[in-house]
């Protein structure tokens, strides 16, 4: 439900100007000091080439908007190594990815991370990894992802590796 | 509206019959043994195991994306994985293989098979006359016999899975596989051996955690009800070629009553005189005395051997090897043909 009720919670001692303060300073820690960041390839629904009947994805027929790249805490998991199935074929599955964004980050880019987007993540210099979006974190509405109760700051976004037969970026 | 596609059509009609019944049975024999010798070829574990991989490659052969689906070349097994990855040809970046692909796992236990032709046979594995096979050594002609022992039947089950991404790729081995096993079973020609491949069924084993990176496992179950020759075990025998034959005898003399002779009646020789003849000559091969037996309508006869005057009415004539005996007669006073009977006994 979308209202405009000022928040006054914890008011004795906190509010939209501390509130604003502390991501900013977050976001001075993130974005200048650590500066981690990653590319998202938003999705252009009405060029992408799907299947008639299962909608799914042809090969090279993702169509997306232009990349931009944006700044966010990025945890990888550690790739697993483990079968395919039950098919006995163990391979050395990369993890996923983990990234942490600033809400003011999204706004000021002016951008919205959806189910189904990628990600590119750059491993190193000349190796950049690609990853799908798997939950696009949007509930924020629980306690951890607010400022000590008073207002949600950041979305956790989860995204899964994909093989080149699925994306391969630009 | 549906066409024909180019390759279904056929370029000739073929102008005889397929061979059914017996002769077709002759036709699949000789596939044991073409390009090979007399002997059927072995059929062993590997040779079966290549054998279902050719025949994967062959009727799975399906095209996603307008990119052929690759078969993993190997037999997947708990060992060779390790090294397969080093060498095979569709993997990314991450040395992982990158769906789509298909794969075969072999279940390592192979159990006393189904394959009731041969299911059932005589205890302790004797071998059995196969084939006669002719000889030369430069002098004579000879033949070997080839005896095998009889097939042990074994089933082999395997696992064909299809990893990949898109529904479109599940249904085109679904669609394959159906159409395959739509009488249930499919064969396989290994090693000139007919093999019957049988279909079990399927399992779904898709990743669809939310977490995960998503995609498509579909497991086909097979049974390959073949058999195992060995041809170390087969045996090449010289036949017979000559026989040489000894008999024992006892040489005591038996004691044994004797026999009785059996009267023999000697043979009669006739001197016939029809129209009023006198003379009657005869020509003796062999040396005999002649008794004097009988004469009808005779007053009496002279005898002449070999033209030389013998006697006259003489009861006895010795006639020795190729004399030539005349009798001259004087008929006597009755109408009837005159006749001498001798009795004759060789001598």
């Amino acid at each position: 439900m979308r209202s405009n009720v000022p928040i006054t919670r914890l008011g004795k001692f906190f509010g939209d100007r501390d509130f604003e303060l502390e991501v900013e300073m977050g976001q001075e820690w993130l974005i200048g000091d650590m500066n981690y960041t990653c590319v998202l390839y938003k999705i252009d629904r009405n060029k992408i080439k799907t299947d008639d009947v299962y909608g799914e994805v042809t090969e090279d027929g993702v169509k997306f908007l232009p990349p931009i790249e944006f700044n966010a805490q990025i945890t990888v998991a550690a790739p697993e190594n483990k079968f395919i199935g039950t098919t006995r074929m163990d391979q050395f599955e990369p993890g996923n990815i983990t990234i942490s964004v600033y809400l003011k980050t999204l706004e000021n880019l002016n951008i919205d991370v959806d189910f189904g987007d990628y990600i590119g993540y750059y491993d190193s210099e000349n190796f950049v990894r690609y990853y799908t979006v798997i939950n696009d974190g949007r509930v924020i509405s629980d306690t951890k992802h607010t400022y000590k109760g008073f207002k949600p700051f950041y979305r956790t976004i989860i995204a899964a590796p994909v093989g080149p037969n699925e994306f391969r970026g630009l | 509206m549906a066409l024909p596609k180019s390759h279904p059509v056929k370029p000739t009609i073929p102008l005889n019959y397929s061979k059914i019944l017996l002769p077709r049975r002759e036709q699949i024999k000789d596939m044991i043994t073409k390009d090979g010798t007399y002997l059927p070829k072995s059929l062993l574990h590997a040779d079966l195991d290549k054998g279902f991989l050719e025949f994967v490659k062959e009727k799975f052969n399906i095209v996603s994306e307008g990119k052929k689906i690759p078969v993993v070349d190997i037999i997947i097994t708990t060992q060779n994985w390790s090294q397969f990855v080093e060498t095979w040809d569709f993997q990314n970046i991450d040395k992982n293989i990158e769906p789509p692909f298909l794969t075969i796992i072999r279940n390592p236990e192979v159990k006393y098979g189904n394959n009731p032709a041969v299911m059932y046979n005589i205890p302790n594995r004797r071998m059995y006359y196969y084939m006669e096979v002719p000889t030369w050594d430069g002098n004579r002609a000879g033949a070997d016999i080839y005896k095998i022992p009889q097939p042990v039947p074994a089933d082999f089950k395997y696992t064909v899975a299809i990893v990949c991404n898109r529904m479109r790729e599940v249904n085109t081995l679904n669609q394959r596989v159906l159409e395959t096993f739509a009488s249930r079973q499919a064969y396989q020609v290994i090693n000139g051996h007919y093999i019957p491949i049988i279909n079990d069924g399927f399992t779904d084993e898709s990743v669809l955690d939310l977490e995960k990176r998503k995609y498509y496992i579909q497991k086909y179950d097979f049974t390959m009800m073949g058999f195992l020759i060995d041809s170390d075990q087969f045996e090449v025998s010289p036949a017979l070629s000559r026989t040489f034959q000894v008999f024992e005898v006892d040489q005591r003399t038996p004691k044994r009553k004797q026999k009785r002779q059996e009267p023999v009646n000697p043979e009669k020789i006739y001197f016939d005189y029809p129209n009023s003849a006198t003379t009657k000559e005869i020509h003796f091969d062999y040396t005999c005395n002649l008794y004097f037996e009988d004469s009808k309508n005779i007053g009496s006869y002279s005898v002449y051997i070999n033209n030389q005057y013998y006697g006259d009415d003489v009861t006895l004539i010795q006639v020795n090897s190729d004399d030539l005996i005349r009798i001259i007669i004087i008929i006597g006073q009755v109408s009837e043909d005159p006749q001498l009977v001798f009795t004759q006994k060789l001598i």
